[in-house]
């Protein structure tokens, strides 16, 4: 059994264009000390899919329509709120984008991290600030003795991130999940925090599921690779074979369109039009009209993530053996 | 071949709040005398960290900032020179297209206005050219001409960063100054501006300033580039010579921290050249090298001597122990 499976989740939001899917019959799972690595374009779901298994989807207007997210077996889509106040946190913590918006401005650091440490575990505030200071020293940040008495507004960027990773793995959370950690960060800060959750990974032993949209940033991170688009999974391998041989056409599009270091394209393979908003999606796969190889089932059926000969795609394309 | 663009000692300062009433006043040094040139038709590309000043560099080269010191040679006349009403003529050759194209575009405007504005402001052309020359613009980027009347909250942000794109171009500019025209977009749309963008320059003969942080961007566009660390130039060279032979050990931590898809983590992939920290604060620069902290070949002398940018190999870098990777 892995230790975080979701399996078959649907969630919908309430919007001024009726009802829309924004995850369809999404399932993935991740292993304790791996990383799963989800990407997809801005609107695919993937920061929905991490919300949902924080609880912490808005509802209303959002809805949990079906599916099971199973931490260690226990139904997380069921569990009472205070149930899920207990796990978040402590089993599960989420480290967001943007670290800016996401610290409290008028609360030290420490006292912020202490505060995480206070709610999990019975310790006085004094353990609790101690704990913070070692934290910080753990995840880099030097002379923590003093930044721990900082408001967030003089550490830089980076620094930022590093106290909600040291907040996040403050109570040794079993899974923990990084929503686009790093895009607000210059490459040279995104290295370090690429580094320093590697680290952390292979200290505390923590499954990881990292989301964005970069694929360089899933070849250094990710063990598996799940990629979504328009609210659902349409490919799911290791993170060599979707890297080395994509199957669906999305995926082959989102590998060859990056401008990479040590490639020589004169020009970059585009991926034309955009993302279908979702209250207009048909009943086709909803790439088809972004896609070179649709034909007319494309438009008409949704295709099923199965393992057509090399790892799971959606594609009835790759089904056909027309790629 | 001519420069079109001769950049010399560009110096830019902002001034700071006076800590006292009878202090002086202190002033914080953006761009420290830079020096480069573009060629016509080329694509010169600026990389480096956020307040490394590579954005303020392109705004004082192209006065939208003010220059405290320094030339810009532009096609044999120098810019900061000029008086307000000879600059505003010579605006139609240089154009800009900036970062975040939601906020670029005023949202109460039509797009068609948007993209005229320029040749409004110019008065060049009859209104019934003017509007030819939108309709042909919006082709020439990839819009159709039945979407001339709509608002830009009704475009993607591909879209509208054509638009900006379009509006960049109806002077028939010959620098396009690009300041970070596609971290805002999503991978998929990125490749598609990045395209755009490279035919326009064939086509076109447009030359590029290029501001980035992304190397593999600037690998793609640019025909040279140039590394900015604190206000300086601190690597400049062609695009081949600066991403194959980096000499100065900043290039080589940009380039070891770009993510890339060869740098598998299945592999057990570790870093080879890692820097850690922040870059200094430029109100306080360093008397040496502005790099000497995070360098892993820093000696007595880089703390002490600032480094100027001398030929090293096959380019510019400004290291007192300057090449290659496994060198130190």
């Amino acid at each position: 059994m892995a230790l975080l499976e979701i399996e078959n989740l649907n969630v919908t939001f309430n919007t001024r264009h009726g009802k829309v899917t924004a995850l369809d019959s999404v399932s993935m799972h991740v292993n304790a000390g791996e990383t799963l690595g989800v990407v997809g374009e801005s609107g695919c779901g993937k920061s929905i899919t991490a919300l949902s298994v924080m609880g912490l989807i808005p509802m209303p207007p959002g809805r949990i329509a079906g599916g099971e997210i199973r931490l260690n077996g226990e139904n997380l889509v069921t569990a009472s709120d205070a149930r899920m106040r207990q796990l978040r946190g402590a089993e599960v913590a989420m480290i967001f984008q943007e670290p800016m918006t996401s610290l409290n401005p008028v609360f030290t650091v420490g006292d912020q991290i202490a505060e995480a440490i206070m709610l999990h575990q019975n310790v006085s505030a004094d353990r609790a600030f101690k704990d913070a200071v070692a934290l910080l020293d753990r995840v880099g940040i030097p002379s923590p003795d003093s930044r721990a008495r900082n408001y967030p507004h003089q550490l830089s960027g980076g620094m930022r991130q590093r106290v909600m990773i040291a907040m996040a793995v403050s109570c040794r959370p079993k899974v923990l999940i990084a929503d686009e950690p790093t895009t607000a960060l210059d490459v040279t800060v995104q290295a370090q925090i690429f580094d320093l959750l590697n680290e952390i990974q292979r200290d505390f032993g923590a499954a990881i599921i990292m989301i964005t949209h970069d694929m360089g940033a899933i070849s250094e991170m990710a063990d598996r690779v799940a990629v979504m688009y328009a609210g659902r999974v349409i490919e799911e391998a290791r993170a060599d074979d979707v890297l080395d041989t994509p199957q669906h056409p999305y995926a082959r599009g989102l590998i060859s369109c990056i401008p990479a270091l040590g490639k020589d394209d004169t020009e970059l393979r585009e991926i034309p039009g955009v993302v279908p908003p979702l209250h207009m999606l048909g009943a086709g796969c909803a790439f088809a009209d972004r896609c070179d190889y649709a034909q007319e089932r494309c438009r008409r059926e949704k295709p099923a993530l199965v393992n057509h000969g090399h790892h799971p795609a959606a594609c009835h394309a790759v089904e056909e053996g027309r790629i | 071949m001519t420069a079109l663009l001769d950049v010399q000692d560009l110096t830019v300062r902002f001034a700071m709040p006076r800590p006292s009433f009878f202090a002086p006043r202190p002033y914080l040094e953006a761009v420290r005398q830079v020096s480069f040139r573009l060629e016509a038709g080329h694509a010169l590309g600026i990389v480096g960290e956020s307040g490394s000043g590579k954005t303020t560099t392109a705004m004082a080269a192209i006065r939208l900032v003010e220059a405290a010191s320094g030339k810009v040679v532009f096609d044999g006349q120098d810019l900061l020179q000029l008086s307000d009403e000879d600059m505003r003529q010579r605006r139609r050759d240089v154009q800009l297209i900036f970062q975040d194209p939601y906020s670029s575009l005023n949202p109460r405007a039509r797009v068609a206005d948007i993209v005229r504005e320029p040749m409004d402001l110019m008065e060049i052309g009859t209104a019934d050219e003017r509007h030819d020359r939108v309709e042909e613009l919006f082709k020439l980027v990839g819009l159709r001409p039945d979407q001339l009347s709509l608002f830009p909250h009704q475009f993607s942000g591909g879209q509208r960063q054509r638009i900006s794109i379009a509006r960049a171009l109806t002077t028939n500019p010959r620098l396009l100054v690009c300041d970070e025209p596609v971290s805002a977009l999503d991978v998929a749309i990125q490749a598609q501006i990045l395209n755009l963008l490279a035919r326009l320059k064939t086509e076109l003969n447009l030359s590029y300033l290029f501001i980035s942080h992304d190397l593999g961007v600037v690998r793609h566009v640019c025909d040279d580039v140039a590394v900015m660390y604190l206000g300086k130039i601190v690597e400049m060279g062609s695009r081949d010579a600066l991403f194959d032979n980096p000499q100065h050990p900043y290039t080589q931590a940009l380039l070891a921290a770009a993510p890339s898809l060869a740098r598998r983590k299945s592999r057990g992939y570790v870093r080879p050249l890692k820097i850690s920290g922040d870059p200094p604060s430029p109100l306080n620069p360093p008397k040496g090298c502005a790099f000497a902290d995070r360098c892993p070949r820093v000696q007595d002398v880089c703390r002490q001597v600032q480094p100027e940018l001398e030929t090293v190999s096959s380019h510019q870098a400004a290291c007192h122990f300057p090449g290659p990777v496994n060198h130190a």
